[in-house]
Parts: C-alpha cells; sequence; structure tokens
C-alpha cells in the first residue's frame, strides 16, 4: 500500500518526476567522474610504478627520476653497494638521452634508454627479442613509423652535435632487434632502448659511469621499509624513493586535481539535494488536504514521513542508476582530454573506474536522497490534523 | 643577447664571517630565501653534488617568483648566478643550454630566424611565441578540460531551471486559468511566463556571477599560498560574466517557454478544477 500510494505521487506529475530524475543523472554522473578523479589518478599510478614490480627508486639528490637531466655519479659502485644491501633482489640502472637517428637526409629525434637488458623494467617486448650485444637497441612503434625502419634494419645513430666542427658525436650504426611497448612514456613518443654502456660511450664523457636511476626490486614487499633505510644509510647523496613517497609527492602536484574533484562532487550533491527538496516539499504542499485526510483516519505519522521520505529517495536512486552509465560515457570523454597532458605516460588514467567508486557515488545519493526528504516529510507530518483539515476545505 | 644555463646545484649556508676573499654574487629566489633562512649578504657555498667542492658567494638579490603557469607545479628553488661560474661548476666546458636573442624590430626577427637556420647544425632558432605555445600546451589540455566540465554544468543548470518553472507555474495554474477565462491571449500568458523566467534566470546570475567573484577569490588565495606563486588561478572577467548572463537569459527563456506552452496547452476549466491532475492521478492509483 505505502509504495503504490509512492508510485501515485510520483507519476501524477510525470514531467515533473522525469526532470527531477534526469537533473539527479547528471549530478550523479558528475558525482561518480569526481570520485573516480579522486581516486583514480593514484591507483593508475601506483599500477604504473609497481607493474614491473620494482619498489624503489633512486634518484640524483633532491629530485624525481627523469625531472631534471642530472644523473648519479660513480654508477658502477652504488650499483655495488646496492647489491650488497640485504634484502636487495634486483638493480636495475638506467641512463636517459637523446639519439638522433639518421635515415637518408632525414633526422629523427629518439628518448633513448640505457638500460641492463637482464634486468630492466621500463619495457616489454612485443616482437623480435632484447639487445644481446653492445650495438643492438629496440624501439617503440612510433619510432619505427617515424623512421620507416623494421626490424632486423640497422640505423645510424648519434648522441650529440658538435656546431663547431659541423659534425655529429657519438655516431654507431645499431641493429633494430625488437619492437618494444616502453612502460613510462607518453603516447606518441619515439622511444629507443639500448644497453647501457653502448649509451654512455656514444655521450662520451659527461655519461661516463653515470645513470638517471636506479630501480630497485626488494625479495619482499615487507621488507621495502628496511631497504630503504640502508639506502639511505649507504648512498647518502641520492634521494631513494619508495612508491609511496613517489605517490605522495605526485599527490602534491596533481592536488589541483583531487580539490577539484572534491569540490565538484560536492556541489553535485548539493545540486541533486536543492533539486529534490524543492520537488518533493512543492509535491507535499499540493497533497496537504490528501495527506491531512490520511492522518485523520487513523495513518500513523512515522508512515507519512516514511512516504515522503520514500518519494526522495526513490527519485535520487533512479536518477543515481541512470547517472552511472552516463558518468562512465562522460568519464571516457573526460579521461581522453586530460590523457593528452604532454609528457604524460599512456598508461595513466585519470578516471579509472573500480566497483567501489560506484558504490561510493550511489550510498552518497542514498544518503542525500533520504536528507532531501527530512524537510517535507517534517513539514507533511507535522500539520495539525483540525485547522489543516479546515483550511484545505475552505481553499 | 644573453645566454643561459641550466643546472642542478646544492645549495649550504655558511659562517658569514669566513675569511674567503671577493667572492662573487648570486641571486636566489624568494622561497629559498625564506626556507633556508637567508639574507641579501649571506655567504653560500654552491656545489654540483651534495657536499661536494664548490665555490662560495655571496646572496647579492632575492627575486620574487614570477607569474609563470609553466613551473606552477614545480617545487625546485631557483638561482641565478654568472654563466662562466655555473660553467665550470657544473663541468660544463663552453656550452650553453639556450641563447635568447633580441631584435630591432619584428622584420628582423624573421630576417634573423631565417639566418641563423639557414647555418645552424645541431641547434635551431624559434620565435618566442613558438615556444610560448608549445609550453602552455599543459594549460590548453586544462583549459579543455574545464570548458567540459562547464558544458555538463550548464546541462545540469537547464534542467533544474526547467523544473523549477514548471514547479512555478504549476503553483499558479488557477490564476492562469482565470486570466485565459478573462480573455487574456495565450501568447501573452506565455510571454509573462517567459519574462518572469528571464528575471528568474538573470537575478540568478547576478547572484551566481558574486558568488563566483568570492570563490574565485578564495581560490586564488587557496593556490597561491600552496604553490607559492603570485599566479592567479581564477579571474572573473567581463566576458566570462557577459557570456554566463547570456547563458543563463538563453535558459531562462527556453525554460519559460516550454513551461508556458505546456500550460496554455490545457483547456482553462481543467486547470481551474484540477481536472487533468485529478485524471492523472485516478490513472495512477488505479
Amino acid at each position: 500500500m505505502l509504495l503504490r500510494l509512492v508510485w501515485s505521487s510520483l507519476v501524477r506529475h510525470r514531467a515533473r518526476t522525469v526532470l527531477a530524475v534526469l537533473g539527479v543523472a547528471v549530478s550523479a554522473a558528475m558525482l561518480l567522474d569526481m570520485v573516480m578523479l579522486s581516486s583514480g589518478m593514484r591507483a593508475s599510478f601506483k599500477n604504473l610504478l609497481l607493474s614491473r614490480g620494482f619498489q624503489i627508486r633512486l634518484a640524483p639528490k633532491g629530485t624525481l627520476p627523469f625531472d631534471t637531466d642530472a644523473t648519479i655519479g660513480d654508477a658502477t659502485a652504488v650499483s655495488s653497494t646496492l647489491r650488497a644491501i640485504s634484502g636487495v633482489a634486483t638493480v636495475s640502472p638506467v641512463l636517459g638521452g637523446q639519439l638522433y637517428v639518421t635515415r637518408g637526409d632525414r633526422t629523427t629525434t629518439t628518448i633513448a634508454l640505457g638500460i641492463d637488458p637482464s634486468v630492466q623494467g621500463d619495457y616489454e617486448i612485443v616482437a623480435g627479442r632484447s639487445p644481446r650485444s653492445a650495438n643492438e637497441l629496440v624501439a617503440s612503434d612510433d619510432f619505427l613509423r617515424a623512421t620507416g625502419t623494421k626490424l632486423g634494419d640497422t640505423l645510424s645513430a648519434a648522441a650529440g652535435f658538435d656546431p663547431q666542427l659541423r659534425a655529429v658525436t657519438g655516431r654507431r650504426a645499431l641493429v633494430l632487434v625488437g619492437r618494444a611497448h616502453f612502460i613510462y612514456m607518453a603516447a606518441a613518443q619515439n622511444a629507443v632502448a639500448l644497453p647501457l654502456q653502448t649509451l654512455q660511450q656514444m655521450r662520451g664523457e659527461p655519461a661516463r659511469d653515470r645513470v638517471s636511476l636506479f630501480m630497485v626490486r626488494a625479495a619482499s614487499n615487507d621488507r621495502v621499509d628496511r631497504v630503504l633505510a640502508e639506502i639511505e644509510r649507504a648512498l647518502p647523496r641520492v634521494t631513494a624513493i619508495s612508491t609511496e613517497t613517489a605517490m605522495r609527492q605526485v599527490d602534491e602536484r596533481l592536488s589541483y586535481f583531487r580539490q577539484l574533484a572534491v569540490i565538484l562532487g560536492a556541489v553535485s550533491l548539493g545540486v541533486g539535494f536543492l533539486l529534490v527538496t524543492t520537488l518533493v516539499t512543492v509535491s507535499v504542499n499540493e497533497r496537504l488536504g490528501e495527506i491531512i485526510v490520511m492522518r485523520a483516519i487513523g495513518v500513523a505519522r512515522g508512515r507519512v514521513v516514511l512516504q515522503v521520505l520514500l518519494e526522495s529517495t526513490a527519485i535520487m536512486l533512479v536518477g543515481a542508476v541512470a547517472g552511472l552509465g552516463l558518468g562512465l560515457a562522460t568519464a571516457r570523454y573526460l579521461n581522453s582530454i586530460l590523457a593528452s597532458f604532454p609528457g604524460l605516460p599512456a598508461a595513466i588514467d585519470f578516471f579509472l573506474f573500480e566497483p567501489r567508486d560506484a558504490w561510493t557515488a550511489l550510498g552518497l545519493l542514498a544518503v542525500v536522497g533520504v536528507l532531501a526528504g527530512i524537510y517535507p516529510s517534517w513539514r507533511g507530518a507535522s500539520l495539525p490534523i483540525a485547522v489543516t483539515l479546515r483550511e484545505e476545505a475552505v481553499a | 643577447m644573453t645566454a643561459a644555463l641550466i643546472a642542478l646545484l646544492f645549495v649550504q649556508a655558511i659562517d658569514s664571517t669566513s675569511p674567503r676573499p671577493g667572492p662573487r654574487t648570486i641571486a636566489i629566489d624568494d622561497r629559498l630565501a625564506a626556507d633556508a633562512g637567508l639574507k641579501i649578504g649571506d655567504r653560500v657555498v654552491v656545489a654540483s653534488s651534495p657536499g661536494g667542492l664548490g665555490d662560495t658567494v655571496v646572496v647579492g638579490a632575492i627575486m620574487h617568483g614570477r607569474a609563470d603557469p609553466s613551473e606552477v607545479a614545480r617545487s625546485e628553488y631557483r638561482a641565478r648566478m654568472h654563466l662562466d661560474q655555473l660553467q665550470s661548476l657544473a663541468g660544463y666546458g663552453d656550452r650553453v643550454d639556450r641563447f635568447a636573442i633580441g631584435t630591432r624590430s619584428e622584420p628582423g626577427a624573421d630576417s634573423a630566424l631565417r639566418a641563423i637556420n639557414s647555418v645552424a647544425f645541431g641547434f635551431r632558432a624559434h620565435r618566442s611565441r613558438d615556444i610560448a605555445v608549445e609550453t602552455s600546451r599543459t594549460f590548453l589540455v586544462v583549459s579543455r578540460f574545464h570548458r567540459a566540465i562547464g558544458v555538463i554544468t550548464i546541462v545540469a543548470s537547464a534542467i533544474f531551471l526547467l523544473c523549477i518553472m514548471l514547479l512555478k507555474v504549476d503553483e499558479r495554474r488557477r490564476d492562469i486559468a482565470a486570466l485565459r477565462l478573462l480573455g487574456i491571449s495565450n501568447r501573452s500568458i506565455i510571454r509573462g511566463v517567459m519574462v518572469e523566467s528571464a528575471l528568474v534566470a538573470v537575478l540568478g546570475s547576478a547572484m551566481g556571477v558574486a558568488l563566483g567573484w568570492i570563490a574565485s577569490l578564495i581560490i586564488n588565495w587557496h593556490y597561491r599560498g600552496v604553490y607559492r606563486t603570485p599566479l592567479a588561478f581564477a579571474v572573473v572577467t567581463p566576458g566570462i560574466v557577459e557570456l554566463a548572463v547570456a547563458l543563463s537569459l538563453v535558459l531562462g527563456l527556453g525554460a519559460g517557454l516550454l513551461a508556458g506552452r505546456r500550460l496554455v496547452g490545457q483547456p482553462p476549466l481543467d486547470l481551474l478544477t484540477g481536472r487533468s491532475e485529478s485524471r492523472r492521478s485516478s490513472r495512477a492509483a488505479a
């Protein structure tokens, strides 16, 4: 009976109810997007950092990995020190730089990573194999497209230019042996990877025995903190960053988006609340006669309250369910906009859907639906029966 | 023409009574000065590696941070020093990262650009405005994101406004029925509802502008503190106000038109007696 009354009340003004549900759906879509934005970026970044199992990164003192051109000196000694630390399973050194690849009369600039192929964590082989000898390299699809090369080709690459002698420096002939997906690279980024010593030799004296960062894999996750403390004690001239620290620093840099998510999420809830409160209040005002007759024939005050609360919650929940689909579609669109940030790794998603996000949005909207019904239900239930009956009869 | 070299340095404060003769000066940014407790005249050691050998220099100037969007999320401190000293400290040799070239006139810039690029080897000359466009790509992305959020907000506002207008005209259906029975034309009634709706929209947008202006003050105060920059993060310009008011006026008129047409589409007697509503209730109950 109660549910039938709720249904009758909602369908009495169909246009109004449909508009209210639509309004709540847009608010719910925005709320879901903002919940996804506030947590998705973090989760996506964590997945990226841990994708190859390296929990610690070492960068030059005071910097984040690849944030500046600074490098770590005495790389061989640092590497030995790291390997000697108890709990360290793998140490992967990486040197970043640029290579200039010439084919015919065209020169293509690419990011180059000097790595140890046996322990590298920067790429996954898609076709071919990793470099086995000094003069071999793997490249990204974008690089292959830009240069028009294929596996097995020999490339002429240089590490720099000498404007005074009008000659390239560090020239090498390198054989392309693999096609790779570079995990941390931005979309449409030319990238190649070659053995660390080869890149160091090509870059010459400034890169001799230097690397841009070390990636360290601890033997187990519960030993990460202990290994980190050991590294900081043994190597005070580098900055050791755990995944948690890296995420904190990224959080600081991208705090704008989290705060925007909180503000817009709150505004969405506020708009939904106002919309439903207004509609249900007007609906109750229109039905004062009906409500007071129900009270007069003995319907309990609590039942009237419950009916009005059910109406507001029903509008909120139906709108929320419709809004979830809309939210996923808009999140996809908004993500495609933010994915074009220059230099952002292609694997990062700002809007990452997790079922928990949908439940959070749904729960918040249900709570707001109940809150939105409190005032009109209190108004309907607290009317003096005799006076209201007389007034409604006169009206 | 100026040359610039950028490198990572480590600054360490030392006893200002140190007797070393004739140190050179550097300029540091106000964040570094505040965080390290440095003031003009203090002596510091600058080195290219932490704890490594470096040069003693005197803080000669403290620079205020620029309102540069490309540096807003970066937390590094900035120091400016003599080029030859930095080249020597960083082991860079006779190299620089870039040259900035000033020309006497705009056409001079074009010819200088062509002349430099015709002989360039290993470097390239770019117009400053091209570099500005390239470095502001991040903000173009943020701007597109804000526009998309704005469109969603407009859709939500339009639905909200339409709901409110439907409620308002529903509340006054008896008055409107009486007007129609007195001979007032449908067109006049629709026009009246539209004017009322436009007034609600304009009044709402005026309040929104005031609210937006207050919000922009809070946003600027907050983010200037967070990022330690004089950059303005939110600005309410006359163009934005005009757009907001015009948009809400159009939405208001549209909502008024829809609500008014819905009202005049029903027979006046039904509106007066609430018969159409009773019919809907009976159908719903059935």
